[in-house]
């Protein structure tokens, strides 16, 4: 990914199409006879996702069969934040998807770093803060009151672990 | 000893049976996700007339792929013969609409998830078997108010495939090709053409429709049982199993 464009089979006739100034439809260079969709690139200056683990040099082991490769592939500057940096990882102790360091420019150390999402193969969501989460959304107030507890008012990444990351998420990495 | 009754299924079942007839052997049929009955329909045509057959149940076993790029290519590439969807809305024109309500796009009345996917395979799949589970006026509309997925589209596009069929707990529609419309191919036992008119939003005739073969005590047994007893065990919609077939 994060070549020029990409030609889909499809959409044309939708109301999504319509929406998408990023779509177009253009003629098959190969077939002038039939007209195709083709999808600009998404190429984003930076993209940040949480992994299982990374070695010294960025080679990344996902945990599982992600997707996320992709954006890897498509981003210009790639940060990888994971649970432990280990010393050497190969695509054959991988576990699940291998990101080759040569996609990756920064690798952040943050232990619990899905939370509260889920980090596969290691923890699940944290579903008690995920609902306070989504109460905290439905107003502008709440919401603030969320963002001052828990982003904010945080002043380091070991302070948010002790206070929002439940022992039950705790005990699964030694 | 079998006691199954010829004539005694639930709309549930029936609906299973139809769209499991729909799957041929020798090709691949997919469904997407949240897709409870299409699933049970697939996989009972696998133990009936499509041996050969393969199947991609999206979250489930039945899948074998580990990222959607890998499916999104297969169907892509046209190796997907059949697709199973379903729509809020579905129109006369077989497009159907998974996104939101309401005749204002920008202050829609309702939204749903969507489904971005479909509107690509409505397009590359050979064919896609539409079903929906209720059959009223506000399901079947003269024009769906967003088209997620187009029923046809110009002559000179690359489209690799189609609808073909509209399965209902009432009817069968069959897209015609020639004017891109949804014609009555079966009425199912129990319903009259009034109830068909009166419960669909656009004009329907019954010029070739016949009565809609009833499900057989054979395939009857095989979903209550065996199909059943494979999604329990697989963890295939397995509470949805337990419940709905028997």
């Amino acid at each position: 990914m994060g070549v020029p464009y990409v030609p889909i089979i499809g959409l044309i006739g939708t109301d999504i199409l319509k929406r998408r100034l990023d779509m177009k439809i253009v003629e098959n260079p190969f077939n002038p006879d039939v007209k195709t969709v083709v999808a600009q690139s998404l190429r984003p200056d930076i993209a940040i996702f949480h992994a299982q683990s990374a070695d010294k040099l960025g080679n990344i082991s996902c945990g599982y069969d992600a997707e996320v490769v992709m954006l890897a592939e498509g981003a210009k500057h790639v940060i990888v934040t994971v649970e432990s940096v280990v010393d050497k990882i190969t695509e054959k102790d991988s576990v699940g998807t291998y990101i080759p360091s040569i996609l990756v420019n920064s690798i952040v150390h943050a232990p619990y770093g899905a939370h509260p999402s889920g980090c596969a193969g290691l923890y699940d969501p944290d579903k008690v803060h995920m609902q306070a989460y989504v109460k905290a959304s439905q107003s502008e107030e709440t919401f603030q009151e969320y963002l001052k507890k828990y982003v904010h008012g945080i002043s380091s990444h070991e302070e948010y672990i002790d206070m929002a990351i439940p022992d039950h998420i705790k005990k699964t990495i030694k | 000893m079998m006691t199954t009754n010829m004539n005694t299924y639930n709309p549930v079942e029936l609906m299973v049976v139809l769209l499991s007839r729909e799957v041929r052997d020798n090709e691949i049929s997919a469904c997407g996700a949240l897709s409870h009955i299409p699933a049970a329909g697939m996989l009972l045509a696998k133990e009936l007339h499509a041996r050969n057959a393969e199947l991609i149940i999206l979250n489930s076993i039945f899948n074998p792929f580990k990222t959607s790029r890998q499916f999104h290519y297969l169907a892509q590439r046209g190796e997907l013969g059949l697709f199973f969807v379903s729509g809020v809305q579905i129109d006369q024109y077989a497009n159907y609409n998974l996104h939101q309500l309401g005749p204002d796009h920008a202050q829609p009345d309702v939204r749903f998830p969507g489904g971005y996917g479909g509107g690509l395979i409505y397009y590359a799949a050979r064919r896609s078997v539409a079903f929906r589970t209720e059959h009223t006026k506000r399901s079947f509309v003269e024009n769906v108010d967003y088209i997620s997925a187009a029923g046809s589209s110009p002559e000179d596009t690359l489209r690799l495939g189609g609808p073909s069929k509209v399965i209902t707990p009432k009817v069968t529609f069959m897209f015609n090709r020639k004017i891109n419309r949804l014609e009555l191919e079966s009425i199912h036992a129990g319903f009259t053409l009034e109830d068909i008119v009166n419960n669909t939003g656009f004009a329907v005739s019954n010029e070739h429709a016949i009565q809609t073969a009833e499900p057989s005590e054979l395939e009857l047994y095989t979903l209550r049982n065996i199909v059943r007893q494979r999604m329990i065990n697989t963890n295939t919609y397995a509470k949805w199993a337990e419940n709905s077939l028997n």
